[in-house]
């Protein structure tokens, strides 16, 4: 486990010093990765400017669980970014040094390539965080705070064992960015906002689906507010544990899928 | 013990055919629609330590799959692989220590580091200890001279040279096995003798233990002394050069170009190959005459030139397919 960490780090100075040629581009690369998440911010703003609230919530609360969502899926994609390359480096046959190096093929993966515009997401996340924390009406004991790093990863755990797991759908050779696509959608779409504006059927989808885990069940305990799903009070606090599980499930997915791997013939 | 040893290795590739319309990708995902080819089809064979071995077979025979699965990029379909007491695919970290890899067509290299910091990082994930990895990398800089280029990024590197930094990349942390996929595959003459002398060194004076496949039978005449020759996945011949040669060696080759393409017939010679109007006949001198071998074809066909060629490993391995499949 240390050793890839090490190993990951040396590869990882190697993808720096090969992009290092590209240097404009990586800081210009950060900056729309922040300015597409500044754009997401000001329409949450407005729509809540125009109405107040939304089902209950201030625009301080809902501020926290944007902050908190945000930056739990900055929490996965800082790590697994390079996971979008894994179509491509199946079909082209590039995994197959991956498997002939002393270390985990997915650490190589992970560590082929440096993209900072996920830290600029990332920079977005904690920034509306740390606004939505201190102004949200919540007592913050370090116990809370440290649930709340908690949720961040949990969160992050929960959406990337999901992209962990759909990638690994690649080593048979089948397209799934689309899914991938759709999965972030869904996240993005559903886990942004309080889970009580949705109808019935949708709410007990969101509690059936591990979307409101992320970041509103979460907000929910932080806030002492009732989910309005179908689901016990506690749930809230069971999302760090649910993300430990669903990631550890996507990873030993991704294991038993890499022995599909046909390369890419001849 | 055998450092190589593969029992009824089969390797089957599948492809699911692709559906189309609404949820494409989920029903593909679970279709039992398969195109299967089985590249590989109960091959078997033990190397023992030390030695250096041709892998042979036609374009599409099952080469670089057996490779693959020996060096743990692949997972058999079924049978069983087992180097230096490790199976590839279960322990590939361990297994990864144990082996050198270059394939022709594809770099291990990083491609936009140069040769320098590309050997740099393999020296580190392989754990080499620095003066070891100093008194290696200067001894292959020199047998394999690499001077000229260490500060080249790998992209801007030429085909042999790529190739030669790719074998000394594979050997800074000196496995005691070297895997080497069609190495001189589009390399020019000097270049290829260059990693010929540095492929037999290592074996000589290290004991390397090597596995080549190649298409070059100069590399084959120069570097192995044992052949397994293989035909869609299966193992035709395993042994020395020697008797395979002995074997087909009473025949010769008659290569004529006709002056229009055509069906070549002629009693007591065999077409082992045609292209383009040029015709290799295979022959037996004991019971055919060249000359007159020679006077039935130009007066059956139309002949611009012809020549007679002494037997060489390729012609004998032609020669032998040809037989199998007749
Ligand atoms: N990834 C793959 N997917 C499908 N078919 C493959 C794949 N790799 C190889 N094949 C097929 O398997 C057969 C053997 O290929 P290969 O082992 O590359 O042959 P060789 O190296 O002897 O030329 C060929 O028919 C080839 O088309
Ligand atoms: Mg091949």
């Amino acid at each position: 486990m240390l050793w890839q960490l090490r190993a990951g780090l040396i590869l990882l100075g190697g993808a720096f010093r090969a992009t290092a040629q590209y240097r404009a581009n990586i800081f210009s690369n950060m900056a729309a990765g922040a300015a597409f998440q500044t754009v997401g911010l000001i329409g949450l703003w407005v729509i809540l400017n125009r109405f107040g609230e939304v089902a209950g919530w201030t625009m301080s609360d809902v501020a926290l669980m944007y902050g908190l969502r945000l930056t739990a899926h900055a929490a996965w994609a800082v790590p697994l970014n390079q996971l979008m390359e894994i179509e491509h480096q199946v079909r082209e046959g590039l995994i197959d040094r991956y498997l002939v190096r002393p270390v985990n093929p997915l650490v190589q993966l992970l560590t082929g390539r440096v993209r900072l515009n996920v830290f600029g997401d990332l920079a977005a996340g904690l920034i509306l965080l740390a606004v939505a924390a201190s102004r949200a009406d919540v007592d913050w004991t370090p116990a809370r705070l440290a649930f709340l790093v908690l949720a961040i990863l949990g969160g992050g755990m929960i959406e990337g064992g999901f992209q962990l797991g759909l990638a690994a759908i690649s080593f048979r050779t089948l397209g799934t960015s689309e899914m991938r696509f759709t999965v972030d959608t869904i996240f993005n779409l559903y886990g942004n906002y309080p889970a009580k504006i949705f109808s019935v059927p949708g709410q007990i989808a969101l509690s059936v689906l591990p979307v409101a885990f992320v970041a509103y069940l979460p907000t929910c305990a932080l806030l002492g507010r009732d989910s309005g799903l179908p689901l016990p009070d506690w749930a809230g606090y069971a999302a760090p544990g649910l993300g430990l599980l669903i990631a550890t499930g996507g990873y030993l997915f991704w294991r038993s899928q890499l022995r599909n791997y046909q390369g890419a013939g001849s | 013990m055998p450092l190589i040893e593969a029992k009824d290795l089969v390797k089957e590739f599948r492809r699911v055919r692709p559906k189309t319309g609404a949820f494409s990708t989920v029903r593909t995902l679970f279709s039992r629609d398969f195109e299967v080819t089985r590249a590989v089809d109960g091959v078997g064979f033990a190397v023992e330590a030390g030695e250096l071995v041709g892998y042979l077979g036609p374009n599409g025979a099952g080469k670089s799959t057996t490779i693959k699965m020996l060096t743990g990029i692949l997972t058999p379909t079924s049978g069983t692989v087992e180097v230096a007491g490790v199976v590839p695919w279960r322990q590939r970290e361990r297994n990864a220590r144990n082996i050198g890899v270059v394939f022709g067509q594809r770099s291990q290299l990083w491609w936009d580091l140069p040769l320098r910091d590309s050997f740099r990082m393999i020296g580190r994930l392989y754990r080499v200890a620095p003066a070891r990895y100093a008194q290696n990398l200067d001894r292959f800089v020199e047998v394999l001279g690499l001077a000229s280029f260490l500060d080249t990024p790998v992209r801007q590197l030429s085909l042999g040279q790529r190739m030669r930094g790719d074998l000394a990349a594979a050997m800074l942390y000196e496995p005691p096995i070297l895997y080497l996929d069609e190495p001189t595959v589009g390399l020019d003459v000097i270049a290829k003798e260059r990693i010929r002398e540095f492929v037999a060194g290592l074996n000589a004076e290290q004991g390397t233990t090597v596995l080549l496949t190649t298409h070059d039978m100069d590399d084959v005449e120069r570097l192995c002394r044992r052949l397994v020759l293989i035909d869609h996945g299966r193992v035709l011949y395993d042994g020395p050069v020697a008797p395979l040669k002995e074997k087909y060696a009473p025949h010769r080759e008659l290569v004529v170009q006709l002056a229009s393409p055509a069906e070549v017939v002629v009693p007591n010679a065999d077409v082992v190959r045609a292209e383009e109007g040029r015709v290799w006949l295979s022959f037996d001198p004991r019971t055919t005459p060249a000359a007159s071998l020679i006077a039935e074809v130009s007066a059956k066909y139309e002949v611009t030139d012809l020549s007679l060629v002494e037997p060489d490993l390729e012609g004998v391995i032609r020669r032998m397919y040809l037989e199998r499949e007749g």
